[in-house]
């Protein structure tokens, strides 16, 4: 090691941390060492078996394997709990969610599905349901949940932005399945299926601005990056930077219905 | 004599309150299995015990038989879907009553008959995005009752009311038609099949009032709540039922009943959560009117009571849920009390007045299985002149009930029903006369 050695060390290490902790392109932090596992409390599970057989069971059935009894009149088809595949995370794909994904998806409910919000029932029951749901899957003793994606700030919502967002749109194909207008008509609508092969139908943007996994701006930039575990939604993590995620997001809101406002007696009432 | 003439007439009063206290007791009960077919969910996820309601099915109600997930709307759901549904129980039931008023003295009587508790048809869902509606029909059903005593063959729309919901906020909904008051503790949905509450419905001696805020009035009701009905409210202006004098006014024999209630979760092992409540109603009754010509009845005649006098109604309620808030034991206290002005009583010398109320204790060990036991208490005071002869006093009555819902899905219920109750009341006379009542049913609603 000559004497330049070190100084050169010394000057590119800033250099090397900064690129260890730079996001991929909308991801993750590259090489971290995975979560540990975060199996059920067995307490908790205990109460959750309770809430479950109340609330959850006619859907998602006596094994959470999503076979309920009810389950056959459902579209779309209710979670199965033992394969421990998620629609709505902050995670990456592919990763278990974390709690509080959970915990979002029993308060707000999935729109345009048959579950309700059960926020009514407290959060004590919920994070007692969910341990409860954990035991269903042997991934909760095994893998830790991903690291929540980072969200980075949202750019002005202006037309460049939503023009921008078109490109994205455009270069990611989002048309094949969403269609053209948004309206989930897209020419590949007819071959796409679930993981547990049940026929699934893309969200139509124009139909309402309430989305499965939440509504917010940051809920449907969340889901570009996380994507759709279990459908055909893939994760864009790879493929669209946070910016360009931010500028989709703009851009979809241009196809969503403009008037949410709901009309009683043909007066428009509430929001 | 006349005081022996009135001995009886008030046995003979009291014997007939038992029997409607208890042998027929048969309220509409909701349990609609078309919302389980509509939202795919099992009634147990809004009854804690079908058909009492947890908060998950009061919030439903509250939002007019929505889950508020785009999929309420008449033109989300299943062509299949019909909002149709009944309930009745097929049963047994055995009576015992003591101190029967008979041509020849008084006598106990003992009887046991199959029979049913009589029909209830719903329709109920949404007309819209923010319109629901219920009709709850019951027809005159010959055989019913338990063949206890005559059977009411009249058919009536036991409810039907139109909800709009959601008027710029949660905190403003209309229901306009016939509907239930809103109750401490809901009579429709309650577990006993022989007996209800018999504060709801009672009256003093001699009184004309004929308000009874268990029964579903004709009105308007006002209401809302928050966000996840933890704090609701009520207001109904309704026609007082049954009134005999019709009054002159542009709303006849006008009650406005009130109720708020607010719940508090508590994350807490032991007591799960607290629920306290206080409502009132206030009463105008006509106390006079022209009647008919002798010769064609001499009745009243409607639309011409003047003379208006107050009744009131008011109290406070209480509920403990301990263990937990998904399979809970409650117990529910409920205080009620009641004046009715003296014009409004025969032969009253002061306001007639009675305070009483009701202890509930309901276990939900499972949401198929539950305990009920009740103790309710009437104390009525003031009123009718007890020289002119008996002034009925306490009513006291205990209920237990164990349910095993042994059908729960989102298509159907059925329970195995076993019941045993008492109904007693002071006749004033120095007896105390009462009714037993033990049911062993099948109740089932799809």
């Amino acid at each position: 090691m000559n004497r330049w050695t070190p100084i050169l060390l010394a000057a590119l290490l800033p250099w090397t941390l900064a690129l260890a902790q730079t996001p991929q392109r909308g991801g993750a932090p590259a090489e971290k060492p995975p979560n540990p596992p975060r199996p059920p409390d067995e307490a908790r599970a205990a109460r959750g078996k309770a809430v479950y057989e109340r609330y959850c069971l006619s859907c998602h059935g006596e094994h959470g394997d999503g076979r309920g009894y009810s389950a056959q009149w459902l579209d779309p088809r209710p979670r199965d709990f033992t394969r421990a595949i998620f629609k709505c995370r902050s995670t990456p794909s592919g990763t278990l969610p974390v709690d509080d994904d959970l915990m979002r998806s029993l308060r707000e409910g999935l729109y345009h599905t048959n579950m309700p919000s059960w926020e009514v029932l407290g959060d004590r029951s919920l994070r007692d349901v969910i341990e409860y749901f954990k035991t269903f899957s042997p991934r909760w003793k095994e893998e830790g949940p991903g690291d929540p994606i980072p969200f980075v700030p949202e750019p002005a919502d202006d037309a460049a932005s939503r023009k921008k967002g078109q490109q994205v749109w455009n270069s990611q194909a989002c048309f094949n399945c969403h269609g053209q207008t948004g309206k989930g008509d897209g020419p590949s609508v007819s071959t796409l299926f679930d993981d547990w092969a049940f026929h699934i139908t893309p969200f139509d943007f124009t139909s309402s601005p309430r989305r499965k996994c939440g509504s917010t701006d940051k809920d449907l930039y969340r889901t570009f990056l996380t994507g759709m575990n279990g459908t055909p939604m893939p994760s864009f993590a790879d493929t669209v930077s946070a910016d360009e995620a931010w500028h989709l997001v703009h851009f979809l809101k241009t196809l969503q219905v403009k008037n949410t406002k709901q009309h009683l007696f043909g007066f428009s009432v509430g929001n | 004599m006349r005081r022996t003439i009135l001995r009886s007439l008030v046995g003979t009063a009291a014997f007939c309150l038992m029997i409607i206290g208890m042998g027929l007791f048969s309220p509409a009960a909701l349990a609609v299995p078309a919302f389980a077919r509509k939202t795919g969910l099992a009634c147990s996820s809004c009854h804690e015990v079908w058909p009492r309601l947890n908060d998950f099915g009061q919030l439903f109600r509250d939002r007019g038989y929505r889950l508020e997930r785009d999929r309420d709307a008449p033109v989300e759901q299943d062509g299949s879907y019909w909002p149709i549904a009944l309930r009745t129980t097929v049963g047994y039931q055995w009576m015992r009553n003591t101190l029967v008023p008979t041509d020849t003295g008084t006598t106990d009587t003992t009887t046991g008959t199959f029979g049913f508790t009589g029909l209830d048809l719903f329709a109920a869902g949404n007309l819209g995005d923010r319109l629901s509606f219920l009709v709850v029909f019951t027809p005159g059903l010959a055989q019913s009752g338990f063949q206890l005593a005559p059977s009411n063959l009249d058919s009536d729309l036991e409810s039907a009311f139109v909800g709009i919901h959601d008027i710029g906020t949660s905190w403003v909904t209309l229901r306009v038609g016939k509907h239930a008051p809103d109750l401490p503790v809901d009579e429709h949905r309650t577990l006993t099949l022989t007996q209800g509450y018999n504060v709801y419905h009672f009256h003093p001696q001699g009184s004309h009032v004929t308000w009874e805020p268990g029964s579903n009035q004709n009105g308007i009701e006002l209401y809302g709540h928050s966000d996840l009905s933890r704090v609701r409210y009520s207001f109904s202006l309704v026609n007082e039922n049954d009134a005999e004098f019709v009054s002159s006014t542009f709303l006849a024999n006008p009650v406005v009943w009130g109720h708020v209630q607010a719940t508090q979760y508590l994350d807490n092992p032991l007591l799960a959560a607290v629920k306290l409540g206080a409502f009132g109603s206030v009463g105008w009754h006509a106390s006079s009117a022209l009647t008919a010509p002798t010769a064609s009845g001499g009745g009243p005649i409607a639309g011409t009571g003047t003379n208006h006098k107050n009744h009131y109604r008011y109290g406070g309620e209480a509920h403990l849920y301990f263990l937990s808030t998904v399979n809970p034991l409650t117990l529910s206290a409920v205080v009620w009390g009641g004046t009715d002005d003296q014009a409004l009583v025969d032969g009253a010398i002061s306001d007639a007045t009675f305070i009483g109320g009701f202890l509930e204790g309901v276990w939900t060990i499972t949401p198929r299985v539950s305990l009920l036991g009740r103790y309710e208490l009437i104390h009525p005071s003031g009123g009718a002149d007890p020289a002119a002869g008996p002034v009925a006093g306490d009513v006291n009555t205990w209920t237990v009930t164990l349910r095993h819902t042994f059908e729960l899905t989102s298509r159907t219920e059925a329970a195995v029903h076993l019941e045993f109750s008492r109904f007693n009341q002071d006749a004033g006379d120095g007896t105390s006369p009462s009714s037993y009542a033990a049911l062993i049913g099948l109740d089932f609603s799809l």
